[in-house]
């Protein structure tokens, strides 16, 4: 699959789910029960989808490929009734059934298969029973005209007792034509239930095995290939297993080394940083704020509830939200003294975003030393914040952006060019006052030089961002004498855009916010990256000394890709010209320079194999001690 | 050329097409008969293990000749199935199997089975996209080794279809690359596969199914040089001889005056001097060659000739003579030694027998005995050592027996008791006339001459056992020479190490490290006393053909780098690989 050429497609009706197939390829399911195969959408995608369930709402689809044509089946509940649906698209057929009506119980979780022509439905029903419904998929549609709708007669399959106690099904899954997987959770007197993953041999009415699951599980289980995927806790489990073919001595467990459940494994987002993070804060927001989610409706709650500390996120965001500056400020101190727990990553992402929830809605509230300490101090990401950024750009916090650029693993291509712009944007004078982290630039920007510079910026008093372009028309002609040997910005702005140098992107995303740049800015910040490269060749390594300075190759690449944004713009500019032609033969004196060297490499290397021959066969007269 | 089974015909394919039977009687063979003669050249001839019939490979096709009759009962095309017939299918090696079955391969790779009395083909299989060039067949027929010209090799074995059942099938098991080159020659050891190709390598590979436990005989060797003396030194003269196949080359050593420390290499003040190229006449290769310890003779021998000359040495100019009239032998002479004061010459010989010739001034050689063992031997001698006083002889012979003669009055002195062993190198001990022997299991004895019996040095050896690691190097001791300064060193070398043996100090026992010379270089002096063993050994030197000790501080060594010879191999049959 190639993102590059995704596209987008607008559809007339809501979508209730889309099915893969092996060979089939993809099926559209729409909330109305009409079933379209996705090739056929994607030719027409403001085709009329009509609706075949009226009021009735989808519980449950499955697609099969019953030999070469894609069969689904979908389930729907109106007025507590449940019906059945059997589509095949190719064929433009379609037959309802009605599920046979079960006293109080209602289906929870439904699965199917399709053996023999035949679709086997397992329902899972309230009353803790597992049903099983067959619907033939051959019939005489003559005789299916006739009648309007089919009821199903359903057989019970199976009790999900427990010696005595019953698990409470949430949702089951068939692994062969014998065991059945559910996932539900067993009622202990006086406790709270526990969860279990259990197998269940439909043959001989028996549990194969259980598995607890103390931390609490969405209630959701998937298998595929052998697998169980479930969620225990903030974990995603990977349970493999191995069915047996049945037998009774299997069934009441006498077969001797009987192995269901072998290994366990656990796929654990904490222990990964960064780009799992995102998870486990979306799965800890879903708990904390959103105390609706799907996933605590269908599992238990306290489960979840009792891990997150004396106290609770939920409180403390709500404290964040109206409290005064000093009383966030003690309580996030409180917050952060805390030993590291694998959740509080994902607490510490919630409280920035609560903070700048807060920062949005009242400009006046800004606590800037706070949000520099939690970024300096935590291994933040921009996704875990996202607004954090915005809010510094609003708040021309540059030296929160700073810190963001170079901590930040996943910045946005468009805040990465939004930083740009505004570090170029800001007069040198405002930058004076501002504390940066200079230690990137200031081993190699030659402070006197700049001083000179300074001091001409304050010549020319009430210097503005206006000024500044007006004034580069005149001054680059004067300097181009020395272009590439004094740094044309100051030391803080060097720092800053070191910090920009830094940050990761994509070329891709980055080229079209890049064309955006206003012409002047986009020249100062190639005279700054030449300036950089001079520099960097004078050294042998082609490094820049201190922390954090640019590499060749970063420069380099900003380099090209601002030639490549602005390349139509620098031509035309005629203070531009000077510079590109210093690059240009700056860039092709490098160029010899390298292939000159790479000639002489090629040189010695011969020479050294020259000599390696000619030693081999000489005859040398050596010592030799024996000791 | 093939010998039948009890070794009494001979069979030769001729280019002509016809096979000739030779009848071989004590000290040759004579024509015997012709078989029934074709078209085509033979290059391949099998016999029936019962010596009835013989199979004769030759291009596109193979025949079966009654032996008795001398007539061609079978012939049968082996490129009648083949696609490319356009090309020639060479049937480059050949077996009969005592079930009937021919095995040939061929040009195209293939290794087919054919039932010759039905002239059908039982079972075909292309082991190669590049031809087989040999074949060989185990002694229980069960199993087969074919060499290809990618340099290849591939078994074949005979194996029942079902577990348990009986009927059975060839089928290709195992492939192994180890040359580079064409494998010309290939043989089936009840135990092992032995392979020999144009890079000069022989590779023995042992059958892990019929080595009993993982052990030193279960593992791969290579061998690389033969097991003889190529480079002869005239220690006076400082000259070193060296045998080619064809020619002989006499180089004058270089010298310096400089010393310095361990590894330093010094300045020459004389490059060696490259003095004479002696060129063998006639196709044939040079089987033996010597100088003497002054450097005034040299000899040579071929399959056919014995060729000795004078060397003279005036200023930089070097002129060598024929010496004429040489006693006609019989040869060939399997080993040269001279003796260390240069006036005779010792010349190993066929049954056991070493000739001596007495050198004349100003170039003139006299027979003067022949030594004989006394109760006689088939084989012939491929070892001399004569002593540094020139009063005894030790020779060994192809049935390992070690003879001691007195050259005093040319007697058998005795006979070193028998070691059921190959003889790799001996040496006479210049003072104590102690003979050194090293045994190809890597064994080794010291004899006292006088004293007709193993040195009680050589029983303590025997007592203690050697060094595991010693015991498991590959390749035997090839040359033995002494320390005229400190008659406690014994220097021994293979292709992989030079060894000081220094029999005053104790032997290492199997937890101490063999190779420690490294370790000791780093110790204090003080330190080293403790960890010192007997042997030295020196590995720097590899792979390393020869090694004398001129004088007293002065060692020469010659090596041979693989790499050397391999670029002077033509180019191997290219592979594709991995679409390079």
């Amino acid at each position: 699959m190639n993102l590059d050429k995704a596209f987008k497609a607008t559809l007339s009706a809501d979508v209730y789910r889309i099915h893969s197939l092996p060979q089939g390829g993809a099926l559209v399911l729409f909330r109305g029960g009409a079933v379209r195969t996705l090739d056929v959408l994607l030719e027409a995608p403001q085709q009329e989808i009509e609706n075949l369930i009226s009021a009735e709402a989808i519980r449950w689809s499955g697609a099969f490929m019953e030999g070469q044509q894609p069969v689904l089946i979908f389930t729907t509940e109106k007025d507590r009734n449940f019906f059945v649906y059997v589509q095949k698209p190719k064929l433009c057929s379609l037959h309802k059934y009605k599920l046979e009506q079960q006293g109080s119980a209602k289906p929870l979780c439904f699965t199917a298969h399709i053996t023999n022509q035949t679709v086997t439905l397992l329902c899972l029903y309230s009353n803790n029973s597992v049903y099983q419904v067959l619907i033939p998929l051959q019939q005489n549609t003559e005789e299916e005209e006739e009648k309007e709708e089919e009821i199903l007669s359903k057989s019970l399959l199976l009790n999900l007792s427990v010696s005595g106690a019953v698990l409470k099904g949430t949702s089951l899954v068939v692994l062969d034509k014998d065991h059945i997987a559910v996932l539900g959770s067993l009622p202990e007197p006086g406790k709270k239930p526990k969860e279990c993953l259990t197998i269940w041999n439909t043959k001989f009415q028996t549990l194969q095995t259980s598995k607890e699951l103390p931390l609490g599980t969405s209630g959701q289980l998937w298998c595929y290939e052998e697998k169980f995927f479930l969620i225990h806790g903030k974990v995603l489990t990977v349970i493999m297993y191995k069915c047996e073919t049945s037998s009774l001595a299997a069934a009441v467990g006498k077969l001797k080394d009987s192995q269901t459940l072998d290994v366990s494994s656990f796929v654990n987002w904490n222990t990964l940083e960064d780009e799992e993070l995102v998870v486990s804060f979306q799965s800890q927001e879903s708990v904390a704020l959103k105390a609706e989610s799907r996933m605590s409706l269908r599992s238990n709650r306290s489960t979840v509830a009792g891990q997150s500390g004396p106290l609770s996120v939920g409180q403390l965001l709500l404290r964040l939200k109206d409290s005064s500056n000093y009383v966030v400020e003690t309580e996030l101190k409180k917050l952060m003294a805390k030993a590291p727990t694998p959740d509080l990553q994902a607490t510490i992402g919630c409280v920035v975003t609560a903070l700048t929830d807060r920062c949005k809605r009242n400009p006046k509230f800004y606590p800037q030393n706070l949000l520099q300490e939690i970024v300096e101090t935590r291994d933040l990401s921009y996704s875990l914040c996202p607004d954090l950024m915005a809010v510094a750009l609003e708040q021309k916090d540059l030296h929160l952006l700073q810190m963001c650029l170079e901590r930040f693993p996943d910045i946005p291509e468009e805040i990465t060019y939004a930083c740009l712009k505004a570090f170029l944007s800001v007069s040198e004078d405002h930058l004076k006052s501002v504390d940066v982290n200079l230690d990137s630039a200031i081993c190699y920007v030659d402070v006197e030089l700049n001083d000179m510079e300074v001091k001409t910026e304050i010549l020319e008093n009430g210097f503005s961002e206006e000024m500044d372009q007006d004034m580069c028309d005149t001054k680059i002609p004067q300097e181009s004498r020395s272009v590439g040997e004094s740094c044309p910005v100051g030391l803080q702005k060097a720092a800053l855009l070191n910090a920009v140098l830094h940050s990761a992107y994509t070329e891709t995303f980055l080229l079209p916010h890049l064309k955006n740049l206003p012409a002047q800015q986009a020249v100062l910040f190639l005279r700054y990256l030449y300036y950089l490269y001079v520099k960097c060749s004078e050294k042998v390594n082609t490094t820049l000394p201190g922390i954090r300075s640019p590499t060749i190759n970063q420069i380099m690449d900003w380099m090209c890709l601002l030639l490549d944004a602005q390349f139509t713009v620098m031509v035309m500019l005629p203070e531009a010209k000077d510079l590109l032609s210093n690059l240009h033969k700056f860039v092709r004196a490098q160029v010899r320079f390298y292939s000159e060297l790479n000639k002489i490499e090629g040189s010695l290397r011969e020479l050294q194999r020259l000599n390696h021959l000619r030693e081999s066969q000489t005859y040398s007269i050596e010592v030799l001690e024996i000791i | 050329m093939v010998a039948n089974s009890t070794g009494t015909q001979l069979a030769i394919g001729c280019e002509d097409g016809s096979v000739k039977i030779f009848q071989v009687v004590p000290g040759g063979i004579q024509f015997e008969r012709n078989l029934d003669r074709r078209k085509g050249r033979v290059l391949c001839l099998s016999w029936h293990p019962s010596d009835t019939h013989i199979v004769a490979g030759s291009i596109d096709f193979f025949r079966v000749i009654d032996v008795t009759s001398g007539q061609t009962v079978q012939r049968i095309m082996v490129n009648y199935h083949v696609e490319k017939a356009k090309r020639e299918c060479v049937v480059w090696a050949i077996a009969l199997l005592s079930s009937g079955t021919v095995v040939s391969a061929d040009s195209f790779g293939r290794v087919q089975f054919w039932d010759w009395e039905q002239g059908t083909l039982a079972e075909s299989h292309t082991v190669s996209t590049s031809a087989v060039l040999s074949l060989a067949v185990a002694q229980k027929e069960d199993s087969i080794i074919v060499g290809t010209s990618t340099g290849a090799t591939y078994h074949l074995q005979l194996l029942p279809v079902r577990l348990g059942g009986l009927e059975k099938r060839w089928v290709r098991t195992k492939p192994f690359q180890f040359h580079s080159h064409d494998v010309r020659a290939v043989a089936h050891s009840p135990t092992a596969l032995i392979s020999g190709g144009l890079d000069a390598q022989l590779v023995i590979r042992p059958l892990m199914e019929k080595v009993q436990k993982k052990s030193y005989d279960a593992v791969l060797r290579k061998f690389t040089f033969p097991h003889r003396r190529l480079v002869s030194c005239a220690r006076k003269a400082r000259l070193l001889l060296f045998q080619f196949s064809q020619y002989l080359e006499l180089w004058r050593l270089g010298s310096t005056e400089e010393t310095g420390k361990d590894g330093e290499v010094l300045p020459l003040c004389r490059m060696p001097e490259h003095l004479v190229q002696l060129k063998s006449k006639g196709p044939e290769h040079i089987y033996s060659s010597c100088v003497s310890p002054c450097g005034t003779w040299l000899g040579y021998s071929t399959a056919s000739r014995f060729q000795l000359y004078r060397v003279h040495c005036d200023g930089d100019g070097v002129s060598l003579r024929k010496v004429p009239k040489v006693p006609k032998l019989l040869p060939p002479a399997y080993q040269l030694q001279f003796s260390a004061d240069s006036e005779s010459l010792f010349v190993a010989s066929a049954r056991g027998s070493v000739h001596v010739f007495q050198l004349l001034e100003p170039g003139g050689c006299k027979h003067l005995h022949t030594l004989r063992p006394p109760s006689g031997c088939s084989e012939a001698v491929y070892l001399l050592a004569p002593s540094a006083d020139g009063h005894w002889l030790a020779a060994v012979s192809g049935d390992w027996a070690i003879h001691i003669y007195n050259l005093k009055c040319f007697k058998h002195h005795c006979v070193v008791p028998t070691y059921d062993c190959a003889v790799s190198a001996i040496a006479i001990h210049p003072s104590t006339n102690n003979l050194v022997i090293a045994y190809s299991d890597q064994q080794l004895f010291e004899f006292s001459i006088p004293e007709k019996q193993y040195t009680s040095w050589s029983r303590t050896v025997q007592s203690r056992g050697l060094h595991r690691a010693w015991l498991e190097r590959d390749s035997p001791i090839t040359h033995i020479t002494f320390n005229p300064k400190n008659p406690s060193h014994i220097l021994l070398h293979d292709t992989y190490l030079l060894c000081v043996l220094d029999k005053s100090l104790p032997l290492p026992d199997d937890s101490a490290l063999l190779m420690n010379q490294s370790t000791l270089k780093q110790l204090p002096e003080t330190a080293r006393k403790r960890q010192l063993h007997a042997f030295k050994i020196c590995k720097k030197f590899q792979p390393l053909l020869f090694m004398d000790l001129l004088d007293k501080n002065c060692l020469v060594v010659v090596e041979r780098p693989i790499m050397d010879f391999k670029t002077q191999l033509p180019l191997p049959v290219q592979q594709k690989k991995f679409g390079t």
